[in-house]
């Protein structure tokens, strides 16, 4: 690496105390990417949202064909590199591209994980014929990926998987029961981990054909009854020992890296239905009549819109900036499987950070929305009641909340000690500032890392938001504002958890709810510059 | 080859409510998306679909408009049209100016066949073709629902209220679109990737016409007003007779 590659950002960059002055903000996706980011809109609301209905039932086909439809303009293989049949889009790019495909959440999770941890896999740790074998049909939408790490018995303890793989000859022997894979059902090729010897994780393609596999029925789900969840059953599966990636006993790696860039994809795909409810909540309380006024014009209405447009600000801010980072890793380190593992680990702190932030968010926002339908919203007459459920799933997978809250401050220690870090600096903010007091306090009590981490996703949430607030100005500054009043108050939250002292809190930036209110309903949805 | 020209439109997304002006000197649209002329992009889907049939067809978007509407041409070039021609006007342009502009470019490009949307959502003037047709002299037919084309000439069929009629015009000659013609298609990741190269010429218009008419006021439809129950016909009748409605 030249020196003046090693002045470039790295992951941890925003613990340094200097807010980053020039991120990028999804206001800057121009010319012909606003097109491709308005025909996947045009896709979700023409082909996708009225079917709803159907597939939550699922219709038989139904959800096949508008994979293989979207496969057709491109959708499902956004970033694949072009040698594989992708379009090989910056993955900035294809995240907000995901965002409007994704404002049906069953299609949105169908869709995120055949073009996403269903592919990542392959594509960062594959080799040429195995990528070459099986990319192409997943990044046309003809064949459908799945992926598949966790057991009954093994959640977030992930490495504690029983899935077992013998060497027989020129092939594997896989036995094990994988639970909750999304797409089961439909799946072409799996990405399974077993263990080899007892105790080498390894990474496995696992071809639907293969003898030995089968899929027992679909779970009973509460939401997200549009996608497949179901268990991968493989009884004496015979997968031939090509089909490893990566190496034996580093599959590993190759979970844990796809799930790095599966929760920066995820974080975008959460913003979809939050997006959508928005939109709804903004039609219909415009529409709906109490004491003669529209319920749009009532304070503590105009305060929920203000809050979601608020929220949905700051979620967008700090996902899109991290999706450039990435990028820019990308093009650091790229070409060997070293150089991938590199820059798909770079920014793990920052995609845990922004899957929690971004998943809460999806939650506070539709349930702001469906408290504008009234008692409508607990009917099934609207669709807001079907976003309620489909989004509490977001905050448990691709690692639980807690799990991702725990990981990121650990890694940031790690980083530190290996001299990839610097411990949190203030930078202006009085978020930062409680980082800053916090963080040398911090013992091993998974009460104060979790409150912590709070302290962190906001430090780096007003750090976005201010970015992007001072590049546009007028509403985005507004929203800046008003993101770290709210900010503030759940900092203060986190740092008397972590201290048990008290401490003065700023006096809050003095923000117009009803105008931000206004700006929701003028955009149809939440604001954007 | 054959060389069609597809006239498109840069208007207000005809599903989103605009107010007017609070001096009533047109529209609010600053801050609205803006979208191809539905009738526009049905008589692009239809260009392409001709081409797709097996005609060899060089298709050219064209718009006149501002700046901005370079992004309707690209997506009409990413639609599939081959290439675009953005003549650039700030300001309006009545319906003869544009006429006027598109005619030039029918010359120079060497074109046979102009394929047109039969109005714009936006003013809903319906005028355009007509007077195109006449500046050049070509064969004319509006609101086509079905096109192919035969050697050197083009079979148009046209939904009236008495039956379907069919009309066979001779090269060159402008057709436009009625609702049914095609359903445009959705713009392809792929496609708005290739649009990157292919070229969109920027030219000044050839008239500087002055608009010949004038724009008196703008508004809004005025909202009902509440209405009043009565209890019988006889009630009715008094009513409507205190209003003036009936004598
Ligand atoms: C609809 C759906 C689709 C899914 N799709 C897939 C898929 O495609 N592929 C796949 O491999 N998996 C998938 N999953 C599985 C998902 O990733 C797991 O459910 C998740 O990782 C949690 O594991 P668990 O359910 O076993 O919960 P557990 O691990 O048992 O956790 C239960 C609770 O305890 C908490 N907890 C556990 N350990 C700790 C700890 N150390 N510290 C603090 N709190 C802790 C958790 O946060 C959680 O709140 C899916 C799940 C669902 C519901």
């Amino acid at each position: 690496m030249s020196q003046t590659q090693s002045a470039t950002a790295q992951g941890c960059d925003f613990l340094q105390g200097n807010p980053p002055k020039n991120s990028f903000y999804p206001e800057q996706f121009l010319g012909d990417e606003s097109l491709m980011i308005q025909a996947a809109e045009q896709f979700s609301r023409q082909e996708v949202l009225p079917m709803s209905w159907r597939l939550d039932e699922h219709e038989e086909g139904l959800m096949k064909h508008l994979v293989s439809k979207a496969g057709e303009l491109g959708f499902c293989g956004i970033d694949t590199p072009e040698a594989y049949g992708g379009l090989g889009l910056p993955k900035n790019l294809a995240a907000r591209i995901l965002e409007l495909l994704s404002l049906n959440a069953s299609f949105s999770v169908t869709i995120g994980i055949t073009s996403g941890i269903g592919q990542l896999g392959l594509i960062l740790f594959g080799t040429e014929a195995q990528k070459l074998a099986r990319l192409p049909h997943l990044a046309s939408g003809e064949k459908i990926a799945a992926y598949a790490l966790s057991e009954p018995n093994s959640g977030s303890d992930a490495l504690s998987l029983t899935t077992k793989a013998e060497a027989n000859g020129g092939d594997y022997i896989l036995n094990g029961t994988k639970m909750w894979i999304s797409n089961a059902q439909w799946a072409d090729t799996f990405l399974v981990m077993a263990k080899v010897d007892g105790d080498k994780v390894t990474a496995f393609l696992v071809d639907r054909s293969c003898p030995g596999v089968s899929i027992s029925r679909e779970e009973h789900k509460m939401g997200l009854k549009g996608s497949s969840t179901a268990r991968l059953v493989l009884e004496n599966a015979v997968v031939p020992a090509e089909n490893v990636l990566h190496e034996v006993g580093l599959g590993h790696h190759v979970a844990f890296n796809a799930l790095n860039l599966g929760r920066f994809k995820l974080s975008s795909m959460s913003l979809g239905p939050a997006r959508d409810a928005i939109g709804l909540a903004s039609s219909y309380s415009q529409e709906r009549k109490q004491f003669g006024r529209a319920i749009s014009e009532f304070g503590l209405i105009q305060k929920k819109f203000a809050s979601m447009a608020t929220l949905f600000f700051a979620a967008e801010s700090m996902v899109y900036r991290t999706g450039a980072m990435i990028d820019q890793a990308f093009q650091r380190y790229s070409g060997s499987v070293e150089d991938n593992m590199r820059a798909a680990e770079e920014y793990a702190v920052e995609c845990s950070m922004i899957k929690v932030f971004s998943t809460e968010v999806e939650s506070m926002i539709i349930d702001d929305a469906l408290q504008c339908f009234g008692g409508y919203g607990f009917t099934e007459e609207f669709p807001i009641a079907r976003h309620y459920r489909d989004a509490r799933v977001s905050r448990i997978y691709e690692g639980t909340n807690e799990i991702n809250r725990i990981f990121l401050v650990d890694r940031i220690r790690k980083r530190i000690l290996l001299n990839r870090a610097t411990p949190p600096k203030k930078d202006g903010s009085f978020v930062s500032e409680l980082a800053e007091l916090c963080w040398p306090l911090l013992k091993d009590g998974q009460i104060e890392k979790g409150a912590m981490a709070d302290l962190l996703i906001l430090m780096y949430g007003v750090q976005s938001c201010w970015s992007r607030g001072n590049a546009l100005g007028s509403h985005a500054l507004e929203l800046a504002k008003s993101f770290e009043n709210y900010a503030n108050i759940r900092a203060l939250e986190a740092y008397q958890l972590v201290t048990g002292e008290p401490i003065q809190i700023p006096k809050p930036h003095n923000v117009d709810q009803q105008n931000l209110a206004e700006l929701v309903h003028e955009a149809h949805g939440p604001w954007h510059g | 080859m054959i060389n069609i020209l597809v006239p498109i439109k840069r208007v207000p997304d005809p599903y989103i409510k605009v107010k007017p002006l609070p001096d009533g000197s047109g529209l609010d649209v600053a801050n609205v998306k803006h979208e191809i002329n539905p009738f526009d992009e049905i008589a692009l889907e239809a260009a392409i679909r001709l081409r797709e049939q097996g005609v060899e067809l060089a298709i050219t978007v064209v718009s006149i408009g501002p700046d901005e509407a370079e992004e309707q041409l690209r997506k009409g070039l990413a639609m599939g049209a081959d290439s675009a021609i953005l003549v650039q006007k700030q300001g309006g342009m009545d319906s003869l100016g544009v006429a006027k502009e598109i005619a030039e470019i029918a010359k120079s490009t060497g074109a046979k066949l102009v394929i047109m949307g039969k109005q714009a959502t936006d003013d809903d003037c319906n005028q355009a073709s007509q007077m195109l047709a006449a500046l050049l002299g070509w064969g004319y037919c509006s609101c086509a629902s079905q096109i192919s084309l035969s050697g050197s000439h083009i079979e148009v069929r046209r939904e009236t209220d008495s039956g379907e009629q069919r009309v066979s015009l001779e090269l060159p000659a402008i057709v436009t679109a009625d609702l049914r013609l095609a359903e445009p298609r959705y713009i392809a990741l792929p496609g708005i990737i290739k649009a990157r190269s292919k070229p969109l010429e920027k030219r000044v218009p050839v008239h500087n016409d002055q608009v010949q008419y004038r724009v008196l006021s703008v508004e809004s439809v005025p909202s009902r007003k509440a209405g009043k129950m009565v209890q019988s016909v006889p009630e009715l009748v008094a009513e409507l007779k205190s209003l003036g409605a009936v004598s």
